[in-house]
C-alpha cells in the first residue's frame, strides 16, 4: 500500500454522513486492495509512482468560478471548485420532474444510485466512494422530457486534491442531457466519477468533456446501467494531462437497451492518458455501438483498453467496438487493446484496432495549395476526429468544441 | 522573366535524375515538356513544388527574382506556383470545400486581401464545380476521397481555377483520361490562358496538346533537355516515338 493510500484509508473514517453504511463497504474493499505496480493488468501501462507520494492540501470552502459560456446551450449549470459547491442550487430554476440535490444532502436519496452502476474493481472509484463528500443527486422522473441540458463543472485548481460524485437516476420514459466538464492545469490531482441509471425506454444523452491541462491528476469514470429499451449517447472528450486515467462501464441489465459511445482522446508532447471502456452485455438482445478515436504527440502516451463481455444468457447481442490512433511523431507511444470475452453463441461482435502515422504525402500536397504547413496538420488532426464531432446530437455543444480543438491541435503540434 | 532554371541539377535517394537542366519561361508563355518514361518529368515538377526528398544538388531556379529554392513547399505555392498531380492524394475527413477555402485564403492572405467568407467562398467554389463538370456534392466529400482517376484530374483543374497562380505546372494531366474527360481538363486549362499566366505541361503523349496548344515544346531525355522546338515537334514525336533519342544521344556523345 503506498503512503498516500495509506492517508486516504485514515481519511476516510472521518466521512460523517447519510452514505457512510454505503461508504463502509467500499472501504473495507479498499483495505484490502494492493497499491497498483505494472504487474497490475490493469495498470499496465500507468504508473502510479507520482500518486503514491502526492502531499496535497484538501479543498477550501470558499470558492468561486463560473461555468465557461456555451453559445446556444441553454444549460442548468452546477458549477463546483475543487469539488466544492459554486452554485446554490436552491436557486436555480429547474425544468419540471427534475430535481437536483447536493451529494450530502440527507434528503438527497443518494443511495438509490451509488455503487449500482459503478463496479467495484476501479481503485480510484473506491476511493471516490470513501472520500466525495461533495457533489450532486439528480433524479429525472418519470416521463419528464428535459429539454435543457444539466451542465455540471468542476474546476481544478493548484495544490489541491479533490473528489466529486455525481449520481443521476433517469426514470421511465424519461430522457435528459447531462454534461460532465473537467477543467483545470493546476498542480493537482482530482477524482470524479458519475453514475447513471437509465429506466425502462429512458433516454440519455451523456456527455463527458476531461480537459484537464499538463500539471494535472485527473481519476474518474462514468458508469451507466442500461434498464430495459434504454438507450445511451455518450461522448468522451479527454485531454492528456499530467495523467488522466478514465474508466467507463456500460451494463446492459436488461434487455434491448442501446448504447453508443464516441471517445476522443488528444494528448500534447509528454501526456498521459488512459482510457479504459468495458460493455457488460447480461441480458440478450443488447446493441452497443463505441468507436475511440485518438491523437498522441510526441512523447505522450495513449492507453486504450476496450472490454466487451458478452455473458452467456445475452444472445442477439451487436456489439462493434473499434480505435484508430494517429500518432504525430515517432516519439509517441499507443497501446491498444480490444478485449473481447464471448460466451453466447448467437451474438454478432465486431472489433478493430489501428495505428497510423500522420501521412507526409497528405501534408505535402496540402502545402503545395498554399496552405502552411502547421495549418496542415491541424487540419488533418481534424479530419482524423471530424467524423464523430459531427455525430454529437447536441449542435450547440459541437460549435463550442470546434475552437477547443483547434487550439488543441496546435499545442499537440512537436515545434 | 517568370522562371528561369539553371544547370539544374537534382536527386531523389541519391540518385541523380535531373543532371544539367535549362529552361526559361517568360509571362504567359505555354512549355510543353515530352519525353520517354524514366526521362525524370514528374521529378521536375516535384522539385519546383519543393516536395521534400527532391534533393537539388547544383543549379538555380529563379522564379519572379525569388530564389524559388529558399521557399518552403507552401511559401512555393503561395508566391503563385501551381502543380497539378498525376496522382492526387486522398484525404479523408478534411471536405473539398474546407480545403479550398483554406487554401484560397491563404493565397489572398499573402496579396494583403480579407479571407472570403463561407457565402462568398461557396459561390466562387460553385461556379469553377460546374466549369470542370463536377457535380456540387463533390465540395463535401473529403479531398479526392473515392474520386475516379478523371474526377482527381478535374478536382486539381478546380483548384488551379480557384487559385489564380502565375505559373501552373500540370503533371501528366492526360493520363488515364478519356476523351470527353480530356477536353474538360483543356478547357478549363485554356480558359486560365489570359497572357499573362504561364504553363509547363508534362505529358508523354501528344495528344494533350491537341487540346492545350504550347508555345514551345522541350524534349527531356535521361535528366536533359535534348531539343527544343515549336509545336512541330510534337507532331514529330507523335510520328516517330521517343526511339530516335538514342540515336540522338550517340550523335551529341
Amino acid at each position: 500500500m503506498s503512503q498516500w493510500l495509506a492517508k486516504v484509508i485514515d481519511r476516510a473514517s472521518t466521512v460523517k454522513d447519510s452514505l457512510s453504511p454505503v461508504r463502509q463497504t467500499a472501504l473495507a474493499t479498499l483495505s484490502e486492495q494492493s497499491w497498483p505496480t505494472r504487474r497490475t493488468e490493469a495498470w499496465r501501462y500507468t504508473s502510479l509512482h507520482e500518486v503514491a507520494e502526492l502531499e496535497l492540501q484538501q479543498p477550501s470552502a470558499n470558492a468561486n468560478a463560473e461555468a465557461p459560456v456555451i453559445a446556444g446551450l441553454n444549460s442548468i449549470d452546477l458549477v463546483f471548485v475543487d469539488a466544492q459547491p459554486v452554485t446554490d442550487i436552491a436557486k436555480l430554476t429547474l425544468p419540471a420532474g427534475v430535481s437536483i440535490n447536493a451529494l450530502n444532502d440527507a434528503d438527497s436519496q443518494a443511495s438509490r444510485v451509488f455503487n449500482q452502476a459503478k463496479p467495484s474493481h476501479h481503485l480510484f472509484g473506491l476511493v471516490n466512494d470513501v472520500l466525495a463528500q461533495q457533489g450532486l443527486v439528480v433524479d429525472v422522473a418519470a416521463g419528464a422530457q428535459v429539454e435543457q441540458p444539466i451542465r455540471i463543472v468542476n474546476f481544478v485548481t493548484d495544490g489541491v486534491e479533490s473528489h466529486h460524485r455525481v449520481l443521476v437516476n433517469v426514470g421511465d420514459n424519461a430522457k435528459v442531457t447531462v454534461i460532465e466538464h473537467g477543467a483545470g492545469n493546476g498542480h493537482s490531482m482530482n477524482t470524479a466519477y458519475a453514475e447513471y441509471v437509465l429506466g425502462k425506454e429512458s433516454k440519455l444523452e451523456h456527455y463527458r468533456f476531461a480537459m484537464h491541462g499538463e500539471n494535472a491528476i485527473h481519476m474518474g469514470g462514468s458508469h451507466f446501467k442500461m434498464g430495459e429499451s434504454s438507450r445511451l449517447n455518450s461522448t468522451i472528450v479527454g485531454y492528456g494531462s499530467r495523467l488522466t486515467r478514465i474508466d467507463t462501464d456500460v451494463i446492459h441489465a436488461a434487455e434491448h437497451a442501446f448504447a453508443k459511445m464516441n471517445c476522443i482522446y488528444l494528448l500534447a508532447p509528454k501526456e498521459h492518458f488512459d482510457l479504459h471502456t468495458t460493455i457488460e452485455h447480461a441480458k440478450p438482445n443488447g446493441t452497443s455501438e463505441e468507436n475511440a478515436r485518438g491523437i498522441v504527440g510526441d512523447k505522450a502516451k495513449a492507453v486504450f483498453n476496450g472490454r466487451i463481455h458478452i455473458h452467456r444468457d445475452a444472445q442477439k447481442t451487436l456489439a462493434e467496438l473499434n480505435n484508430r490512433n494517429l500518432l504525430l511523431s515517432r516519439g509517441g507511444q499507443i497501446n491498444t487493446k480490444p478485449e473481447l470475452e464471448i460466451y453466447a453463441d448467437d451474438v454478432q461482435c465486431a472489433h478493430g484496432a489501428t495505428v497510423a502515422e500522420i501521412a507526409e504525402k497528405e501534408l505535402y500536397y496540402l502545402q503545395t495549395r498554399g496552405i502552411p504547413r502547421s495549418q496542415a496538420l491541424v487540419m488533418l488532426n481534424f479530419g482524423f476526429v471530424q467524423e464523430l464531432v459531427n455525430q454529437m446530437p447536441n449542435k450547440a455543444l459541437s460549435e463550442w468544441l470546434q475552437p477547443l480543438l483547434r487550439e488543441r491541435f496546435s499545442a499537440m503540434e512537436t515545434k | 522573366m517568370m522562371l528561369t532554371i539553371k544547370d539544374l541539377q537534382a536527386s531523389v535517394e541519391e540518385k541523380t535524375i535531373i543532371k544539367g537542366l535549362n529552361l526559361t519561361i517568360n509571362p504567359g508563355e505555354v512549355h510543353a515538356i515530352m519525353g520517354p518514361n524514366g526521362a525524370g518529368k514528374s521529378t521536375l515538377g516535384y522539385v519546383l513544388s519543393g516536395r521534400e526528398g527532391y534533393e537539388v544538388e547544383s543549379g538555380s531556379i529563379q522564379f519572379e527574382n525569388q530564389d524559388l529554392l529558399e521557399m518552403e513547399v507552401d511559401e512555393r505555392a503561395r508566391a503563385g506556383i501551381f502543380l497539378a498531380f498525376q496522382y492526387p492524394v486522398e484525404i479523408p475527413g478534411v471536405s473539398n470545400m474546407e480545403f479550398m477555402k483554406e487554401s484560397v485564403n491563404a493565397a489572398r492572405k499573402e496579396r494583403g486581401e480579407e479571407p472570403l467568407s463561407a457565402a462568398e467562398f461557396l459561390k466562387t467554389a460553385k461556379a469553377a464545380c460546374k466549369q470542370v463538370n463536377l457535380p456540387l456534392d463533390f465540395l463535401k466529400r473529403g479531398v479526392n476521397e473515392g474520386f475516379s482517376g478523371g474526377e482527381k484530374k478535374r478536382n486539381e483543374i478546380m483548384q488551379m481555377i480557384l487559385l489564380q497562380p502565375k505559373l501552373c505546372i500540370l503533371d501528366e494531366s492526360d493520363s488515364g483520361l478519356d476523351i470527353d474527360a480530356l477536353k474538360v481538363v483543356a478547357d478549363g486549362v485554356n480558359s486560365q490562358r489570359d497572357g499573362e499566366r504561364s504553363f509547363l505541361v508534362v505529358t508523354h503523349y501528344q495528344r494533350l496538346l491537341d487540346y492545350i496548344q504550347p508555345d514551345y515544346v522541350h524534349i527531356l531525355a535521361d535528366g536533359k533537355i535534348v531539343k527544343s522546338g515549336g509545336p512541330e515537334l510534337a507532331k514529330e514525336v507523335e510520328v516517330s516515338g521517343y526511339a530516335w533519342l538514342e540515336g540522338h544521344e550517340e550523335a551529341s556523345a
